[in-house]
């Protein structure tokens, strides 16, 4: 084990630690939307990159690079997308949402579902959907974490998994949204330099670009077109356009990453950062898929594809460097599982237990639950990561395509579409989530070459137009959701009425007693 | 170009220019929208 790759490790431990304390010490633990949202003042620049470090999880340094070890250029269709997917979340619901969510008093993302779409039912469903998809999100970058680590740093993987989720608990602890933002900030950083140094080394390598390009050409050609190993996935538009799918318009469907919009400092926002997003994603994303096929030459014998990038590192950096890079490993995977861990026991606290189980909870006692529950998932996580690690890759397609398939209509027609009703919300989240797990396990993708992405996002963004059309006379959108749309459409500040949080909670429950009242005429 | 077939680099070089344009227009449509932002926001 090299001492220099442990002084950078450590090195950075230490830094993120230290942020963690320093947003503690700025009263990010303060109150319930200190703790969750950072006191909603989080700007620009911060915004942009704890989105995209948030998204961009250990499947970067994992999956990506396996993917393009082991099907080369095809891979890039997962980059395409995602190079996008953060300026299109911030372009297209950033400024809505972060206005409409404050008017209803919202603290995480399946709150703020259930007061557009008024109904116990829709936080339940939303919720319990999310805390298990997130804890599987979260597997992944525990197995990310040990399995790149223990390799890195030669200690046995049990006990690199577990410095991992130790670090990770604690400075999720210490201060919330706020320390897992900045924390992120820095993380992504460190991720663009350590990536980028990996690429700049291989190419340095291979003689440059094109060279390496012909070189592996030379090797297989087909590993140069965009269909794959083999022109495996020939013609498998529905593939393509899943995988287009996936990283791009996924993310709107992400209840971890929109809850990012509710936590910036104005809507306006979301404009400078969906340009800082950008940027960051134009250098970043294409790198690991690209080092993962430059492997295909400078490892030519590798067994586990997902350990590319580690190998290319370990062989072509000196060992200060792989320190740099390990750290921009553990980076990619501590900043998508700090934020997992802090939206699993938000909603856990927030949306079952105050919602559902006790109404009268304090806020020092949901944040217990809330720490509570974040150190049960990583403790299962930990333990279902020793015993039978499954590859990332497959969880992380798993994972987020559900994610994005149950969500993404109800959160874009949130803010876009006035008639999107509660039934029709419902709906669609159950078939969405539905349809794209079936399609996944029914082993349905290589018979329809169909995306499970795509197959779910169109059937739940089909039956949420069906639904609500159908079901806008029984179930219309009340008064006050829609007057609270047009604000947030229109531009310029809330007005001061509308600030008002607990008028919005009120009128929620006073709309169901009118519909209650409404169908009891009905019926009498 | 770059010892790729033409689909390929447009592929590899194609959607990052489509998201510059994007953003580019995203940037010009939403110019007017620090209109939204209130005294208390910039305090912050």
């Amino acid at each position: 084990m090299s001492g220099t790759v442990i002084l950078f490790l450590v090195l950075y431990y230490v830094v993120v630690l230290g942020i963690g304390y320093w947003a503690l010490r700025r009263g990010a633990g303060k109150d319930l939307e200190g703790y969750l949202l950072g006191g909603r003042q989080v700007g620009p620049i911060t915004t942009a990159l704890t989105m995209q470090s948030t998204a961009m999880s250990g499947y970067m340094f994992l999956g990506a690079g396996g993917l393009g070890f082991a099907q080369g250029y095809w891979a890039l269709w997962y980059a395409a997308g995602d190079i996008g997917g953060g300026l299109l979340n911030l372009s297209v619901i950033g400024r809505r949402m972060r206005k409409l969510s404050q008017m209803m008093g919202a603290l995480t993302a399946i709150e703020y579902l259930e007061k557009r779409y008024p109904s116990p039912a829709i936080r339940l469903v939303a919720g319990t959907l999310t805390i298990f998809l997130l804890g599987f999100y979260v597997l992944a970058q525990l197995i990310a974490g040990g399995k790149g680590m223990a390799l890195v740093t030669g200690i046995s993987y049990p006990l690199a998994l577990a410095i991992a989720v130790g670090i990770i608990l604690i400075y999720t602890f210490m201060g919330g949204y706020l320390a897992v933002a900045y924390t992120d900030f820095f993380q992504s950083l460190v991720m663009l330099v350590g990536v980028m140094w990996i690429m700049i080394a291989a190419l340095s390598e291979l003689g440059g670009f094109t060279a390496a390009n012909v070189a592996i050409g030379e090797l297989d050609p087909t590993l140069l077109s965009v269909w794959g190993r083999g022109l495996g996935f020939e013609g498998q538009w529905g593939v393509v356009a899943g995988a287009l799918l996936i990283f791009s318009v996924g993310y709107m469907g992400w209840p971890h990453v929109v809850t990012r919009h509710m936590a910036m400092s104005s809507p306006a926002t979301a404009r400078r950062a969906g340009f800082w997003a950008t940027i960051w994603s134009l250098f970043f994303v294409p790198a690991p898929y690209l080092v993962g096929i430059f492997a295909i030459l400078i490892l030519p014998g590798l067994d586990d594809p997902e350990m590319a990038i580690f190998q290319v590192a370990e062989q072509l950096l000196p060992a200060a460097v792989t320190g740099l890079v390990m750290a921009a490993i553990m980076a990619a995977i501590m900043s998508t599982a700090d934020s997992l861990l802090l939206q699993t026991g938000s909603i856990a606290s927030r949306d079952i237990y105050e919602r559902f189980i006790n109404p009268r909870a304090s806020e020092r006692q949901m944040v217990m639950v809330s720490r509570g529950l974040v150190l049960a998932v990583a403790l299962v996580g930990y333990a279902i990561a020793l015993v039978e690690p499954p590859t990332v890759f497959s969880i992380v397609i798993f994972a987020t395509s559900v994610l994005g398939s149950a969500f993404l209509p109800a959160y874009v027609c949130a803010v876009w579409w006035k008639k999107a009703n509660t039934p029709g919300a419902l709906a669609s989240m159950i078939v969405g989530a539905s349809v794209a797990f079936i399609w996944q396990y029914a082993g349905l993708v290589e018979t329809t070459q169909m995306h499970p992405m795509l197959t779910g996002v169109m059937s739940s963004t089909i039956t949420m137009i069906v639904v609500s059309l159908a079901t806008q006379k029984i179930s219309p959108v009340p008064r006050h959701v829609l007057d609270a749309m047009n604000v947030s459409a229109a531009v310029g500040p809330i007005p001061a009425r509308y600030l008002d949080a607990t008028e919005f909670g009120l009128a929620n429950e006073a709309a169901a007693i009118a519909n209650g009242l409404e169908e009891g005429g009905q019926n009498g | 170009m770059f010892g790729l077939p033409l689909e390929t680099t447009l592929l590899v070089f194609g959607f990052p220019l489509f998201w510059v344009l994007y953003l580019i227009g995203f940037l010009v449509v939403s110019r007017g929208w620090d209109k939204d932002t209130t005294k208390e926001d910039d305090a912050s």
